[in-house]
């Protein structure tokens, strides 16, 4: 790899932060507006549900997400702060249908020691002015003027040091707030102060509360008429104001999200560390509060947030398992539960561990993650590309084209197959068994090869071969009419509809034919000045059985042509450029915009927007889907039309929100491909691929397939391993119902198809799994799960004592083989030159496999290499060993075999506390930490003196955003050895927003290329809110901030395509190079993901 | 217990009434369309540094008048404006002796010196 690197989502964070619900988009709409860490996602309540609008990317991480209404507008704002001290108020705007920035600006102090509780925003409920607790003992204040204008921030100092909760009290005079804090013994308080704007200070409150619960750890405000606050402890709940105390107790529980269900705040929904939903009443005499009242609903995912929608409608986001929307009924169900939950949203976080894994052994990786936490724990297996599960298959050599025909014009399901080989025709058909077998249409002529066939008006069907066009009853199956090429000539293209047929013979002449009851009548005939290379009449207009515009691709001029039908009138040439000729051209609609696809002979696919009035091509786009010639043909799939590309790199070709997308089908070499949809095998496809002919139906049209695996565990560590078939995992079941014997540690073992849990090996009690690694030792050929392990006590700050256990796989059970001691936790096991290397705390530690006399093996201690905080982060290359700190970055060490001695070789001397650690090559190493940012660090060999050596250099450096737990080297999609992109080395990470994105090393003129490209896209995209991209990106921790080198962000790249013509245009004139060669170059980097 | 959750709140009676459940092992696929604003309208005036201390203006943009504000901290550090309040309160005559004074006063006015040691 090199240090030239390009970062890409391809998976967005799912794990949602906040939500919030108001009239955003409209006074009359209700919105539900949800935060996953650096994208919100806009939605619509609708009767049919939940409605997407908008998912907008936030250079940020977001701290705070707040809708309020300020005065005498109608309908609410949207405030974020980010946790980089940014902040911004977005408004709608119904005209153009997108927010607009009201009022941003920077939140930060130089000094100020950032809360250790995290940021805490809120916007006083009478609209005077925001506060932030960004900073332990300040307070910062936003007021607002008297217009609902944001004015200058200050400062005001806050004496409580610890502060767990801030919330704004309604109904006072005076902007009033609440805090919630510890004190120096740890003790909880409430404790409340007026906001003088003037003064700029605060000023006592109307009232206190001390020694509350000691998990007091969540301030609800309750609005009027009640007011007063609502404190939420692990064991009680009290509410409190001026004039009132009530609490009541309640079965120890963390709550971490609550959603206010009425207006006037007398209930609120609850939401706990173990997923139980509670609701909580507030009972009062009018504006008199009585008391509390609390009722378990039942259980959804673990909530991170909670939002009241509608009608009993509620939405739970969750960063611990998937986010849903839930009904709460008004009678329990058989379970007792209230809760119904009606619709699931996936969400990979927190991503702990992942391995990427061929398990198709197709050389298409997939990633198999650790996911999610607690009872909501589970596998995900993604996987990037369609795949198409196969139904049935035959062996049949040399097709040279297929199409489906239905028995009857309104006949739902197609009956027959017909199978072209180069001089015969075979027609397969399904029987009453709902078996394929060969069949007869007695009027097709099946002693020459089909050039085409369609199913026609009135029960007919279509055939054309070389040297006529049959019309054929598919009732009788007899022949009704025959339309015979002239002699001397003969038919090299055809193509036909309901009503239609157009062909080509040599010399250029193009004649066009309609369909009539028993009839075909020669209506038209051209003689173009080249011979014609390809076809399409697919009726795309109005009348679904009638097409109005003919797309001919030609030799010799290289163009692509529209004609009009049925006159043959040119509306339109293309000059395609370059020396390929079109194979292929099909005329396609997809949601509402009529396109143009014209396939070369090399791969490459040109689109083009077709006015179906005049025929004109516009928005010309090329993309490189292979390197073979393409044969397109639409296809449906869920009542929604797709295309297929079949060639040597197979892809559908759909539309997403009125955008092209392209995505890989998980087949190598298809030859053609035409749908067939049976009775018995419904929405199929027939694709014939290297001597086969398979019937199978196609996943879902998306790029990134996702199948979940639920454990009612945590999954922490996860290895595959090949030679077994199986998967070894480390993972924690957590008991809520029993306090004393919460948890328990596992090692279990999953088949690999079907990720059946097959043997599991109990860990002792405080024992916590920490690595796990499939390896094999020097003179022994058995293939071994090694586990390393910790035992976490509760009085020891770092484990002292751990494990290394070594299993076999026998006849799908774990046995363990050998163990060993070790003075601490296991953070880290890898394979090293035929033995076992360890990271133990602070030492890294390397074993031999030794034979004893009685036959038995066990581990022995070799060398080590002491001199780290903490050593998490192994990764070994050849003798050299990388190792990722605690709080001191990267090291490199190397195994001395000679000596028999480990020593390092070279540090990086940043402070950088590591999240994962990565080997690009030699000498450059890649490293996560845990202010979000990635950096490469390159080994120095030329230095000259030993201290030049003895240091690694800092050569890239980006703020991602996002908190890596692993790099893996590898790759989500099939890597084609002939194609650009199949020779660029990828490195794949994991997040806990459950990111998965990809680091790809580039070519340094492809990195410079794209560099410019990138600088230019800032110009033209903006930072939603005003933030800058320059300033997201640039490296950042306590220490420095530094702009982003040697990263790209691929995310801002690719979203070139999304731009519309003109802000592309603008840009190529600035770069210097063409749309097209710009889409095209883009187009190939979204295909590394 | 049937009283207590009775009558959710509602702002639109149709709002999910046409849901059709989905199958919950099979979650829900559809994404909203990302947004990437080209227009001007999402930036902060060019003549003005995010970073400066100046606070609100208008600009014009797409032919509409946006107020687009932008915001910064008062310069003046927190400790400074203590100690001008301070030295106001000095200038005017001294009521009574330091004991006499109201509990918050003497909170805020003892501490700024210990608190130093923490800015």
């Amino acid at each position: 790899m090199s240090i030239w690197n390009y970062v890409v989502t391809a998976h967005k964070p799912t794990n949602v932060t906040h939500s919030c619900v108001g009239n955003f988009t409209s006074p009359q709409e209700l919105n539900l507006i949800i935060a996953k860490c650096t994208r919100i996602e806009m939605h619509l309540l609708t009767p049919q549900g939940l409605q997407p609008m908008l998912d907008v990317p936030i250079y940020g991480r977001i701290a705070t997400l707040e809708l309020f209404r300020p005065h005498g507008e109608a309908q609410d704002f949207l405030f974020i702060a980010t946790e980089r001290y940014k902040f911004c108020v977005l408004q709608w705007d119904a005209e153009t249908s997108e927010p607009i920035t009201r009022a941003m600006g920077d939140v930060s102090d130089r000094i100020g020691r950032p809360t250790d509780n995290g940021q805490i925003g809120i916007i006083d409920p009478d609209c005077r002015l925001i506060g932030l607790h960004l900073y332990d003992g300040l307070f910062k204040v936003i007021p607002f003027d008297n217009k609902g204008q944001l004015k200058e921030a200050f400062n005001i100092r806050l004496e409580e040091l610890q502060v767990l909760d801030i919330k704004f009290l309604y109904g006072c005079s005076k902007p009033t707030i609440v805090v919630l804090y510890k004190d120096n013994k740890d003790a909880r308080h409430v404790k409340t102060y007026e906001v003088a704007l003037k003064d700029k200070d605060f000023v006592e409150g109307p009232w206190a509360q001390n020694n509350l619960d000691n998990g007091a750890e969540l301030l609800i405000p309750v609005p009027p008429p009640l007011c007063g606050v609502i404190i939420i402890g692990e064991e009680t709940i009290v509410y409190c104001s001026a004039n009132a105390f009530k609490a009541i107790p309640i079965r120890p529980s963390i709550t971490r999200a609550y959603g206010q269900v009425d207006a006037d705040g007398s209930r609120y929904l609850l939401g706990d560390h173990s997923g139980l939903l509670h609701l909580l009443v507030i009972t009062h005499e009018k504006d008199k509060v009585t008391g509390l009242k609390i009722e378990l609903l039942g259980e959804t995912s673990i909530a991170s947030t909670i939002s009241y929608l509608d009608n009993a409608f509620v939405y739970i986001g969750s960063s611990y398992g998937d986010s849903q929307l839930i009904k709460l009924n008004l009678q329990p169900d058989s379970k007792g539960s209230y809760v119904e939950v009606l619709e699931r949203y996936v969400n990979l976080g927190p991503i702990v561990d992942f391995c990427v894994v061929d398990l198709e052994r197709q050389g298409q990786g997939q990633v198999v993650t650790c996911s999610g936490a607690y009872k909501d724990g589970s596998l995900r297996i993604v996987r990037n590309g369609i795949g198409i599960n196969e139904q049935a298959s035959v062996e049949l050599q040399g097709i040279k084209g297929m199409w489906s025909l239905r028995s009857s014009t309104d006949d739902a399901y197609d009956t027959f197959l017909v199978v072209s080989f180069i001089s015969e025709t075979r027609i397969l058909a399904m029987n009453i068994e709902d078996e394929l077998e060969e069949t007869e249409i007695e009027g097709f002529c099946s002693q020459a090869q089909t050039l085409f066939c369609h199913d026609a008006v009135n029960n007919q069907l279509v055939q054309v071969t070389s040297s006529s066009v049959r019309l054929v009853s598919s009732t009788s199956r007899e022949l009704r009419d025959e339309w015979h090429a002239p002699s001397g000539y003969s038919v090299n293209v055809a193509t036909a509809n309901a009503t239609q047929v157009l062909l080509a013979t040599g010399g250029g002449h193009l004649v066009y034919l309609e369909i009539g009851d028993g009839r075909l009548t020669e209506v038209k005939h051209a003689q173009l000045e080249h011979d014609i290379s390809c076809l399409d009449i697919n009726p795309i207009g109005e009348n679904p059985n009638y097409g109005q515009l003919a797309a001919v691709g030609m030799w010799t001029d290289i163009s692509v042509r529209i004609f009009s039908l049925p006159d043959l009138i040119l509306l339109t040439k293309e000059q395609l450029g370059g020396e390929i000729i079109p194979r292929s051209v099909l005329l396609c609609a997809f949601e509402g915009i009529s396109y143009l696809l014209c396939a070369l002979g090399d791969g490459h696919l040109l689109n083009f927007l077709l006015d179906l009035g005049t025929g004109e091509l516009t928005d010309r786009k090329k993309v490189s889907l292979g390197t073979q010639p393409i044969t397109l043909r639409t296809f449906s799939s869920k009542s929604t039309t797709h295309v297929f590309a079949a060639s040597d790199r197979p892809t559908v070709i759909y539309s997403s929100n009125k955008k092209l997308l392209y995505s890989n089908v998980n087949l190598k070499k298809v030859s053609h491909m035409c749908p067939f949809n049976t009775s018995a095998f419904p929405d199929s496809l027939a694709i014939a691929k290297e001597g086969e002919l398979t019937i199978g139906t196609i996943d879902d049209i998306q790029k990134l397939h996702i199948r979940s695996i639920p454990l009612g565990e945590h999954a922490r560590r996860i290895c595959h391993q090949e030679q077994s078939r199986t998967f070894a995992i480390c993972s924690v079941k957590y008991n809520p119902s029993n306090a004393d014997d919460s948890e328990m540690h596992f090692v279990r073992l999953l088949d690999d198809q079907t990720f059946d849990f097959i043997s599991t090996s109990l860990l002792d009690t405080f024992e916590f799994g920490c690595s796990v690694l499939s390896c094999s030792f020097s003179d022994d050929s058995n293939v071994y799960y090694c586990v390393g392990t910790a035992y976490v006590l509760p009085e020891e700050n770092e484990p002292t004592k751990g494990r290394i256990l070594v299993f076999v796989v026998e006849e799908g059970k774990l046995l363990l083989i050998a163990e060993k001691e070790t003075k601490g936790a296991v953070y880290s096991l890898n394979a090293f030159n035929g033995k076992l290397l360890a990271a133990i705390n602070q030492k890294i530690q390397l074993y031999k496999w030794m034979l004893r006399d009685d036959g038995s093996r066990e581990l022995q201690s070799e060398c080590g290499h002491h001199g780290h905080i903490l050593a998490f982060y192994v990764q070994t290359r050849g003798d050299f060993i990388v190792v990722g700190d605690l709080m001191k970055s990267i090291s490199l060490l190397i195994y001395k075999h000679e000596e028999g001695a480990i020593e390092e070789r070279a540090r990086d001397y940043n402070a950088n506390w590591m999240s994962a650690v990565e080997i690009l090559d030699d000498d450059i190493y890649l490293g996560a930490e845990h202010n979000f940012n990635l950096f490469t660090v390159r080994k120095n060999s030329e230095g000259a003196t030993d201290e030049e050596r003895g240091r690694l250099e800092v050569v890239g450096e980006y703020h991602l955003g996002e908190f890596v737990n692993r790099f893996r080297h590898g790759s989500l999609v099939m890597r084609l050895p002939d194609s650009d992109v199949g020779q660029i080395p990828t490195v794949i990470f994991g997040t806990v927003n459950g990111v998965i994105g990809i680091i790809a090393s580039l070519p340094q003129e492809q990195y410079t290329f794209f560099e410019k490209l990138q600088a230019n896209l800032r110009k033209v995209i903006k930072g939603v809110g005003g933030l800058s991209h320059e300033q997201w990106r640039s490296f950042n921790n306590e220490k420095k901030t530094v702009d982003a080198k040697n990263f790209l962000d691929g995310d801002l790249i690719e979203s070139f395509l999304d731009l519309n013509r003109n802000r592309m245009d603008d840009i190529s004139k600035v770069m210097g190079v063409s749309v097209e060669e710009l889409c095209k170059r883009v187009e190939e980097l979204t295909r590394l993901h | 217990m049937g009283s207590m959750l009775g009558d959710w709140p509602s702002f639109d009676p149709h709002n999910f009434s046409q849901l059709r459940p989905s199958d919950p092992s099979n979650p829900s696929k559809i994404t909203p369309a990302t947004y990437h604003p080209t227009h001007s309208r999402a930036l902060p005036p060019p003549d003005q540094d995010v970073m400066s201390a100046t606070s609100i203006c208008c600009v014009v943009a797409n032919q509409s008048y946006i107020v687009f504000a932008v915001i910064s901290t008062d310069a003046k550090n927190i400790l400074l404006r203590h100690i001008y309040q301070r030295a106001e309160e000095k200038l005017r005559p001294k009521r009574a002796a330091s004991e006499n004074l109201t509990p918050e006063h003497g909170c805020k006015q003892a501490r700024p010196s210990s608190s130093g040691a923490f800015y």
